[in-house]
């Protein structure tokens, strides 16, 4: 914009400036013309003077004589001649005489004449009317000497005294110039310029007026045209075409003439010199524009007038036309420039706005983001508050609670509202911890603790929990067995806690959405491979596991080395779970969002309560324990969800013997046998060391025959996955779907051993699997199938190993029969079953019932009692893990025994019936509960049992002491976490069995500053059989220990040691423990003693202890001070 | 005799109530335990000690509690001593309430503070009651000759 405007004026004032220049340059050209028009006419101009310089000559000679023609003859004619001859552009020459007498030369038809006329006036008074008569003679010139020759020829005289022109000459003393036609034929136009003589005659000099103008036409005035005139009208030039000038007076006006003969006047040239040079005017003559300058011209002393003009067609008017073209382009270029930049500048302002519009509108978006994300975090923070405050209310919400619970009239209604607020209450906690637990994944904050513990026993814990509901619905839930592996691998080190919370949530969702059919959970171990991991979580592949373990990198791992190295290490095994499910099942396209928090398929969850928080918290839990849940696809026609996960846990089977040892030392002091340990019936014992503890190593004997197990179970998944564990086994199994299938079953068997007993005595079975025999006494000859690597296991060798086999001793057949109590009429199921075994004649024949809980009394009372076997083994139901387990033990293959009609039997059966397991010690373990079952102790142990959280407890309640009984030997089925402290037992063996006072002789310094705490120290010193000192602060027992070790280094025996183990209480009052410690430490130096101090903190974190640790304590013991505790301890410095 | 068995069976169960309701925990048997023929009294005597100890420290909560500028500090080591006792005799309950207090300590939180010590004093009412009945009917029990039910 700034350019065009600065170059236009730029522009416009150069073009001016040429124009400018181009005018002056015409102008400038124009005034040469003039002047040298001009210069022309005065180069001209001494010839005016040349007749005056003449009439000066010839006055001089005459002098003032009167002239006669001889005179004139003698002496004008020759200075004539001469002057005719010299002065150039002469045409003619004469001297005229006031009387008449003429002399003449002048050229005409290119000859020299002469013309004279020698006659005077007659008077001197002249009279014009006399000079009439005067004749006029005209001769021949010679041109070389003036003399006149041949004849003279008579011509009319030439009235030339009464001319203008010769009066005028004869008045001026200075000449006088004008223009007249010559005096020869041709009557040319001349210009004549005279002057007197003596005042009596005139000379006169005649110019030729053509030779002079051609003078001024031989300019060069390049397309301009000259018009010259003299003042009183005579035309000399005239160039224009078809126009005509007139002068008048100092104006000239141009006139057109026209072909017909009009005039037109076109204009008027003023010819007054202003500024000293003329003024030009532009006059247009047919189409051409003319400039028209005009001046006046003393041309051989005669005033004339010229003018003068140019067509205006050249440089300028050229360059004026051009001026005004680029002018217009100019404006055009600029005007669409400016639209142009006009236009940009509206779009770039209108883009400017509205980016501006949008830069608004992202910053008002970010801070509602902002603001959004803030609310959300205070939301959270404040909801982190809120429900821990919401749970420390409704924990005393529950307290009161109960607390009203017991106070309330049993079966009031304000009972049952009680309960059902407590259930509610608990409810209401449930979801707040799940709502607490998101939030503390979303925080990281979840931390894995490393346990060892056993996973079978875990997932039977579980499966039997969700059983009964499952039962209340109608749905079975089946813990299947799989291949195994799971049970060798049972013993693992992982977060318990956690895997039993992913397993309960899984398990609730599966019965809550379940109406009909069964829930399966199955699990099995493979080798923890970056392949199977892929195979695991195929749906996203190798990008998911990664991800996973990055997510999971977060707790202990930060990279891939570190999976690695969890994956070399030879211990992490990796088991993958199902909880398999006949429910609505979950769309496809919902299976992702299924796992995102506060997400309920809607379909599904119609009428079910829940936060959605579930899965989400099983995800995360999964994924923490480096592992990755997803839903498998089922068949088509399969109802029903498949959530399967896999989890990396530690295995820790060849520790598991060093701890049953150390557990063996811990429960028992040194005076204990083994074998007591061992006939502890606790099942956890039993399951980890199977091959030490159930194997009976006999010796194979060559008769061998096969067990036989007919199954009778209703449901389908429960009696299929039996039926395969048993498989498995090389045990013959025999199904039937329903009681009335029964009868036929047991035909078919009875009949085949009928029949084989017939046939061999003594030789294999002929139903027995051909390779059965050869496989099992390779099995046990080689002893190793608990050694075989784990690659080379298929299904059946993981339960092998498990289960070992043993030759039994028994010759006969032994057949097992499970029934389902609940599957038919109970007394008709007993008279099949009554039936067959009276005609067995060779085989061994037990009867398994499977019961519901409570229901056995009732059967068993009313039924006869020959048709109930005593032998026959009740077993409450499900019917899995060890449930299973035990049953398959009653075979003799697997160290069962069998049952002859011996007078022990009822004994016997009664710890069959409660499920005891059938070992060969056995023996051992009856008598020890038999004697240790007091009153209070069985009803201490069923309350304990019930204040773990176990679902059975109701039922148990109401148990008879019998069943009470048993319960002490399915104890150690509920886990340990459920309060039963599992040494509780130990305990009163030590105390029962065993006097000794391990510490009796050693003296212990308790520093404590809580009396209570002093007095029960005291006393479990006491107990122990040591001797205890007491004192309340660090301080005394600085004191006191200082008092020991000189008194001692007085008598001699710096050596011992003043107190043989001090309790030290950490937080005491004027010196607290450590500080006592580390004084005590510094003094003791001196003696080269070392006094062992066991520190007491309330606390039981890590922390405390190392502190403990640093300040020179020996051991670190939590409070309440356990005796067993404080044994390990000092055994442990003992060791030391 | 039959106020004997009656006796033993009602102390029987109140004892097992003890353990269900969670007042009290295994600590409490390993305290019985304890008790033998050269400490007969020895259970009473501690639980009275915990008694006293635990009403002095009560008191001592209630007053750092009331105060303008509460010494959490205080408080924390009051709580932490009354923690110690509780699970010395196996007061399990109390002991529970203790570790939120404990909690509520650290956090500075002067409202927890006082609600727990509420439950802390009804925790405590709750489980004094309990055990002086339960040593009630065992001097009942004593008194009406019976023996007491060895462990």
């Amino acid at each position: 914009m700034l350019l065009p405007t600065a170059l236009i004026p730029c522009w416009y004032s150069m073009i001016s400036r040429v124009e400018r220049q181009v005018n002056l340059n015409s102008h400038d050209f124009h005034s040469k013309l003039q002047y040298e028009i001009e210069n022309t006419a005065k180069f001209l101009h001494p010839i005016n003077s040349s007749a005056t310089n003449l009439a000066g000559v010839l006055e001089l000679s005459l002098n003032g004589t009167k002239l006669s023609f001889s005179m004139i003859e003698t002496k004008v004619a020759p200075p004539l001649f001469q002057a005719w001859s010299t002065i150039p552009y002469l045409s003619q020459i004469s001297y005229t005489g006031l009387e008449g007498l003429f002399f003449s030369y002048y050229t005409g038809q290119n000859q020299t004449l002469a013309v004279y006329s020698n006659s005077s006036y007659n008077s001197r008074s002249s009279a014009p009317n006399v000079k009439k008569n005067f004749n006029c003679y005209i001769q021949h010139v010679n041109h070389e000497t003036g003399e006149l020759y041949g004849n003279s020829i008579e011509c009319p005289p030439l009235n030339l005294v009464n001319k203008r022109w010769f009066q005028e000459a004869l008045n001026s003393t200075n000449g006088y110039a004008s223009l007249e036609t010559g005096w020869n034929n041709s009557q040319d136009l001349i210009l004549l310029s005279s002057a007197r003589i003596n005042g009596e005659g005139v000379i006169s000099l005649g110019f030729s007026a053509k030779v002079l103008t051609a003078r001024f036409t031989s300019i060069d005035r390049q397309g301009g045209s000259l018009y010259l005139a003299t003042k009183d009208g005579k035309v000399l030039i005239e160039e224009l075409k078809n126009t005509h000038m007139v002068l008048a007076g100092n104006m000239v006006s141009v006139q057109l003439k026209k072909p017909n003969g009009e005039q037109k006047v076109l204009g008027n040239v003023s010819c007054i010199i202003k500024d000293g040079s003329p003024r030009a005017s532009t006059l247009n003559i047919q189409g051409t524009e003319y400039m028209f300058y005009c001046s006046s011209l003393d041309m051989v002393g005669v005033q004339s007038v010229y003018v003068l003009a140019f067509p205006q067609k050249g440089l300028v008017s050229l360059v004026r036309k051009n001026r005004i073209v680029a002018l217009a382009l100019l404006i055009v270029i600029i005007t669409s420039m400016v639209v142009s930049i006009l236009s940009f500048a509206f779009i770039f302002v209108r883009a400017a706005k509205r980016e501006m519009h949008l830069c608004a509108a992202l910053i008002k978006q970010m801070e509602a983001t902002q603001q959004a994300e803030r609310k959300s975090m205070n939301k959270s923070l404040a909801f982190a508050s809120a429900s821990h405050d919401v749970r420390a209310s409704l924990a005393g919400l529950t307290g009161l609670i109960e607390m009203c619970y017991e106070e309330a009239n049993p079966g009031s209604e304000l009972e049952t509202n009680l309960r059902q607020m407590d259930t509610c209450a608990k409810d209401l906690l449930g979801l707040l911890n799940s709502i607490l637990d998101t939030s503390k994944i979303e925080a990281g904050k979840m931390q894995l603790e490393e346990e060892e513990f056993d996973l079978a026993q875990l997932l039977e814990d579980v499966v039997d929990l969700y059983h009964p509901i499952g039962i209340k619905k109608g749905v079975d839930v089946v813990l299947d067995p799989y291949d195994g592996s799971a049970i060798k691998f049972s013993q693992v080190k992982g977060d318990r806690g956690k895997l039993k919370q992913i397993l309960c949530n899984l398990l609730s969702n599966a019965v809550k959405f379940t109406c009909e059919g069964h829930v399966t959970v199955r699990t099995w171990v493979r080798k923890p491979s970056l392949q199977n991991s892929i195979i695991a979580s195929n749906r996203n592949g190798l990008m998911k596991y990664l991800q996973c373990l990055f997510r999971k990198s977060n707790e202990a791992y930060n990279d891939l080395e570190a999976m690695n190295a969890t994956q070399q290490d030879p211990n992490a095994m990796e088991f993958v779970f199902e909880v398999d499910d006949t429910g609505k099942g979950i769309p496809k396209e919902k299976q992702i969002s299924v796992f995102e928090n506060y997400v309920q398929v809607k379909e599904t969850a119609l009428g079910q309560e829940g936060t959605g928080l579930g899965l989400g918290i099983v995800q995360s839990l999964v994924r923490l324990m480096h592992g990755d849940i997803s839903i498998m696809d089922k068949e088509m026609g399969e109802k029903g969800t498949c959530f399967r996960f896999n989890v990396i846990l530690g295995t820790c089977e060849n520790v598991s013997c060093n701890n049953a040892k150390a557990e063996d030392l811990e429960m028992v002091d040194g005076s204990h046998t083994p074998e007591l340990t061992l006939s502890t019936p606790s099942p956890g014992l039993w399951l980890r060391t199977p091959s030490s503890k159930l194997t009976v190593h006999t010796t194979p004997s060559p008769k061998v025959t096969t067990s036989h197990v007919v199954l009778l179970i209703q449901n389908n998944e429960r009696r299929r996955t039996s039926q395969r564990f048993m498989e498995n086994l090389r045990i013959k199994v025999s199904v039937a779907k329903q009681w009335e299938h029964l009868p036929s079953t047991l035909q078919k068997i009875k009949h085949k051993e009928n029949h084989s007993c017939h046939n061999s005595s003594g030789k294999s079975d002929l139903s027995s699997p051909s390779g059965y025999l050869s496989r099992s006494a390779s099995n046990n000859s080689s002893g190793v199938d608990k050694d075989v690597p784990l690659s080379s296991m298929d299904g059946s060798d993981y339960i092998l190993s498990v289960f070992k086999r043993t030759t039994p001793k028994f010759a006969s057949s032994f057949i097992l029969i499970v029934i389902d109590a609940s599957a038919g009429p109970f007394l008709e199921l007993c008279r099949i079953v009554a039936e067959f075994k009276k005609g067995l004649h060779n085989a061994t024949c037990k009867v398994v019932w499977l019961e519901k809980p409570m229901m056995r009394n009732i059967n068993f009372k009313h039924i006869e009692e020959d048709l109930v076997d005593p032998n026959d083994v009740v077993i409450s139901k499900p019917f899995h893990g060890s449930r299973l387990y035990q049953v398959v033990r009653l075979l003799p293959e697997f160290g069962g025994t069998l049952q002859g009609n011996s007078s022990k039997l009822k004994e016997e059966i009664k710890f069959q019936a409660e499920k005891v397991p059938k070992d060969p010690s056995s023996s051992r373990s009856q008598t020890y509960i038999e004697n240790s079952s007091t009153n209070k102790h069985s009803t201490q142990q069923v309350e304990l049992q019930d204040h773990g959280s176990s679902i059975e407890e109701t039922k148990r309640k109401s148990m008879s002491p019998i069943q009470t009984l048993s319960h002490v030997g399915s104890k150690p089925r509920s886990p340990p976490s459920n309060g039963i402290p599992p040494k509780e037992q130990e305990i009163q063996e030590i105390g029962n069995s065993n006097d000794e006072k391990p510490l009796s002789g050693k003296k212990l310094l308790v520093a404590d500053d809580n009396v209570l705490l002093r007095k029960l120290a005291v006393a479990s010193l006491l107990k122990l059989g040591a001797t205890a000192e007491t004192c309340v602060n660090g301080q005394e027992a600085l004191d006191l220990v200082c008092k020991g070790l000189s008194d001692q280094r007085k008598l001699g025996a710096s050596k011992m040691l003043p107190y043989d183990y001090v309790l030290m209480d950490c937080e005491m009052p004027m010196m607290n423990g450590y500080e006592a410690t580390k004084q005590i430490r510094k003094m003791e130096k001196s003696y080269g003693v070392h006094i062992p101090i066991i520190a007491l903190t309330a606390h039981t974190s890590g922390g405390e202890a190392n502190v403990a640790i640093e300040a020179g304590m020996d051991v670190h013991l939590g409070k309440p001070l356990k005796k067993e505790h404080l044994l390990e301890a000092i055994r442990y410095i003992d060791a030391k | 005799m039959d106020v004997v068995v009656q006796l033993q069976r009602q102390l029987a169960d109140h004892t097992a109530s003890l353990f269900h309701e969670g007042f009290l925990n295994d600590q409490f048997n390993q305290l019985q335990q304890l008790q033998d023929e050269s400490n007969p009294d020895f259970v009473v005597e501690v639980v009275s000690l915990f008694f006293e100890d635990s009403e002095r420290l009560l008191n001592e909560l209630a007053k750092a509690l009331e105060q303008q500028a509460v010494d959490y500090k205080k408080v924390d080591a009051h709580v932490h001593q009354l923690k110690g006792s509780s699970s010395s005799i196996g007061a399990q309950r109390v002991q529970g309430v203790c570790i939120p207090f404990r909690n509520f300590c650290e956090e500075q939180n002067i409202e927890g503070c006082l609600k727990c010590l509420q439950q802390v004093k009804h925790e405590y009412s709750l489980v004094k009651n309990k055990l002086e009945t339960l040593f009630k009917l065992e001097q009942q029990l004593i008194a009406a000759g019976g023996s007491f039910p060895t462990l």
